[in-house]
């Protein structure tokens, strides 16, 4: 059971990180 | 009456199911519909179907492109006001499934419309069919969440709810990178991005319509017991959606999620050209990344503010943003004379987790004061305040900002006002929090409800 948590929450975490690092990675040109 | 694998009896856990497997469920549904806040993303390709490279006559214009997303924000609050008792009777995988196949076929019906070039097709298919999958995909997990955690629901929720601001965070470099994809030199490729999205939306969706459980009838957390320290504004009573919405605390918190979202999408809708101009320096591609940070704050303030209402309270929560907020508001303008970027940066980062909590500890906050027994279906209702919110903010600020230059305020300082207009607003949500109490007994569902429903604390 605690597998397919861990899987459920990598199958959404995935995609929402890589967003947040897209998104990061963008916002820095406003510091520079 | 629903039979088979969408009942509502099918979906309840057996023994030994890991709750924390319900808010991925719930985010997968969220981080989906949460695209919507990056459909401006569409908006220019859709101005130059015809032209490719540019506008060319017969092409459609701007102003009648945005009305696709006005009318999926509509469409979201009033699918959400009318099919909120629907979605608690069937439960969350019926309704998810149900959001699933409005949202994604809504992309589907908008493409077709894009290739036959037919405005109207759009706003059907992501505006009205996208629309009720956005406002029932929002509130189909939000009661079961509630269920699965009484001892924390701000934190299930703002998870939940969180998925919604991030889900722009995704679908915006998805769509960039679709277009540029399938972009050819006789296709903005626009038409087949909304088909791949749609395809991909609706799979993503079903992981949700498939791991979704609701908890069984007697179910509570291990070694959870409900907290027996009297709090007025936290109920053991149920209200239903019938009559919660004719008590004044059902229209105290309208006004309170009214003028917090207001204020907070006044700002988001018009953050770019507003750092544009009041910094010079500012080009569209830094302004670009400053609404992408603010989106970020968005996503992490529903989270965090949420999961605090769990431990100060929502009305202290509500407090928070309102005294914060006037505070930020009223010392933008100093902040902009002042030229300080990173402060006027930093202002509206606070700004953006407070108005994202605002989403996120609204549940809650229902939960509190109407009970477990259908807290979905007032949410649903409660939403149509976003609609409202969803005119009142941009039409203020654009507006008064309009006003401001035609009686030849600097561009730099037209924002001034609008700021303390919005520390307005936020006063008057102060003041609906602050007035709020328990629901009188008279209201309270004298009938039978279901142990899981019983409110607590």
């Amino acid at each position: 059971m605690k597998g397919k948590v861990a899987l459920m929450w990598l199958v959404v975490g995935i995609p929402l990180l890589w967003g947040v690092f897209m998104t990061l990675q963008k916002a820095l040109k406003l510091f520079q | 009456m629903t039979t088979g694998f969408f009942a509502r009896e099918s979906t309840v856990a057996g023994p030994g199911f890991n709750r924390f497997q319900v808010p991925p469920a719930a985010l997968a549904v969220h981080l989906c519909i949460g695209q919507a806040y990056a459909f401006s993303t569409f908006n220019l390709p859709l101005t130059k179907l015809l032209g490719i490279t540019q506008s060319a006559p017969g092409d459609w214009n701007l102003k009648d492109v945005g009305w696709i997303f006005s009318i999926a924000i509509l469409f979201l609050g009033s699918s959400a006001a009318v099919f909120g008792r629907w979605v608690e009777r069937v439960g969350p995988r019926l309704s998810m499934f149900v959001s699933a196949l409005c949202f994604g076929g809504g992309f589907l019906v908008a493409a077709f419309g894009i290739y036959v070039h037919q405005l109207w097709i759009v706003f059907i298919g992501y505006g009205v069919l996208g629309g009720c999958g956005l406002g029932i995909g929002y509130i189909s997990p939000v009661s079961t969440l509630i269920k699965w955690f009484p001892d924390r629901p701000g934190m299930a929720t703002g998870m939940a709810i969180m998925g919604f601001g991030g889900g722009a965070l995704i679908a915006a470099p998805l769509s960039v990178w679709l277009m540029a994809h399938f972009a050819t030199p006789t296709s903005t490729g626009v038409m087949e991005t909304f088909v791949t999205m749609g395809v991909i939306y609706f799979m993503f969706m079903m992981i949700g319509v498939f791991s979704v459980r609701v908890p069984s009838p007697n179910w509570k957390p291990a070694g959870w017991v409900p907290s027996t320290k009297p709090n007025s504004l936290i109920t053991t009573a149920n209200v239903s959606v019938d009559v919660a919405w004719k008590t004044p605390q059902f229209w105290l918190l309208w006004g309170v999620l009214c003028m917090n979202v207001t204020a907070g999408i006044g700002v988001l809708g018009t953050a770019s050209p507003m750092i544009q101009e009041m910094f010079p320096s500012v080009t569209a591609v830094t302004a670009g990344a400053f609404v992408g940070l603010l989106s970020l704050f968005n996503m992490g303030g529903r989270f965090f503010w949420a999961t605090t209402s769990d431990y100060i309270g929502r009305r202290a929560t509500y407090m928070i943003f309102f005294l914060l907020g006037m505070a930020l508001y009223a010392s933008v303008p100093t902040i902009g004379h002042m030229g300080s970027k990173p402060l006027f940066v930093a202002a509206f980062c606070i700004i953006l987790t407070m108005y994202g909590g605002g989403f996120a500890t609204i549940p809650a906050y229902l939960r509190d004061i109407f009970g477990n027994f259908q807290v979905g279906a007032i949410h649903g209702r409660l939403l149509t305040a976003w609609s409202v919110a969803g005119v009142l903010g941009p039409v203020l600020v654009n507006y008064i900002r309009q006003a401001q230059i035609d009686s030849g305020v600097p561009k730099a300082q037209a924002y001034s006002v609008t700021m303390y207009i919005m520390a307005g607003l936020l006063l008057i949500g102060f003041i609906c929090n602050f007035a709020m109490r328990a629901v009188d007994p008279k209201y309270h569902y004298k009938g039978a409800v279901d142990a899981s429903d019983k409110g607590g604390h």
